[in-house]
């Protein structure tokens, strides 16, 4: 195998962690809009926060996005 | 040549050094910086002679950000005291961030080049500028930590050989499970490092694969499509600036005394 192979197949495993991400996110923002409809007057800052925690579970899958680069 | 894409080439990791000063090789992500500086410099004279006790449409917009930066910081401390302690902080670090993030999205100005390089790059789509941010917000928030608990309360914290002692003499099993407590305590010394390395490589990241998507978009179809991801990285920039502001923000109230009522733990 040459050194180029493996580079690939390193920057094809390294998009595989894009995967967690997404469930992460899926599961806050259902879990965000759960929390809504059981309390709309709460929605503004629930709103928020979720942006914020959506922030942190993308910076995971940006993560392996720099190391897909460095590779 | 195709009419319906722009290629450019994808910028790497290294930063573009442009010229050297006595030796110290000068950044386009530097010299950006101090473009921001001059800016928030020739900003601040402004508002400053601008402020009247009737306000103006542009004071009242000023108080509005203002105002909205300490809400958000009370929101993360619960208290207004703490709020005003570290205000300082993280008022102008949420600023700067968001400045930076914005100001490489202004058009034309990633245009402007100078050998052949571009002259402007955005400050925070280079490592070395998060890192220094984050590795600085650490160090202070180290700094107030020990202000707050003392220097021997606060080694304390990460070498538990009081509780140890204090667990022996009670009885032999006791110490044998507070030696576990000994080892968690100094892996905390790991976690502080790695605090200004997720958080350097959380801007950093996002900034960096905005640039890059965009590139790939404009060398895919250079019309309408770069323009929903703009938006995003408008977003993203803001969104980003927050973030680092308010982990900054949560990672204080994890150092100081913890009070009576506050007992809210916000880690990643």
């Amino acid at each position: 195998m040459t050194e180029e192979a493996a580079k690939l197949i390193g920057k094809g495993l390294a998009t595989v962690s894009m995967f967690g991400s997404g469930i992460g996110e899926g599961y806050l923002i259902g879990k965000a809009l759960e929390a809504m409809g059981r309390n709309p007057e709460m929605a503004g800052t629930i709103f928020t926060r979720m942006l914020i925690g959506v922030a942190l579970a993308e910076s995971t899958a940006l993560y392996a996005f720099a190391l897909f680069f460095l590779i | 040549m195709n009419f319906f894409s722009v290629q450019r080439d994808i910028p790497g990791i290294d930063p573009v050094f442009l010229f050297h000063i006595g030796g110290f090789p000068i950044a386009a992500s530097t010299v950006m910086i101090f473009l921001i500086i001059v800016l928030f410099v020739v900003f601040a004279v402004i508002v400053r002679r601008s402020f009247r006790i009737k306000p103006t449409r542009f004071q009242v917009l000023i108080e509005y950000l203002y105002q909205g930066m300490i809400d958000m910081l009370d929101e993360v401390t619960n208290d207004k005291k703490r709020s005003a302690i570290i205000f300082p902080i993280i008022g102008s670090i949420f600023m700067y961030l968001l400045v930076a993030n914005l100001l490489g999205l202004v058009p034309g100005l990633s245009e402007l080049m100078f050998d052949g390089k571009q002259i402007f790059q955005t400050p925070t789509g280079d490592f070395n500028t998060t890192f220094g941010l984050a590795l600085g917000a650490i160090i202070v928030i180290n700094i107030i930590s020990i202000k707050e608990w003392g220097i021997l309360s606060f080694l304390g914290k990460f070498f538990k050989v009081k509780e140890v002692i204090q667990a022996f003499k009670k009885s032999v099993g006791e110490g044998a499970i507070s030696l576990v407590d000994l080892f968690v305590g100094m892996l905390d010394i790991v976690g502080e490092i790695a605090k200004v390395i997720s958080l350097s490589i959380r801007l950093f990241a996002n900034m960096y694969a905005g640039q890059i998507l965009m590139i790939i978009l404009m060398g895919a179809f250079a019309y309408i499509l770069p323009g929903v991801w703009y938006g995003m990285n408008i977003f993203v920039g803001a969104l980003q600036a927050m973030v680092f502001a308010v982990l900054v923000a949560a990672y204080y109230m994890l150092a100081i005394k913890p009070d009576a009522d506050t007992e809210e733990q916000t880690q990643e």
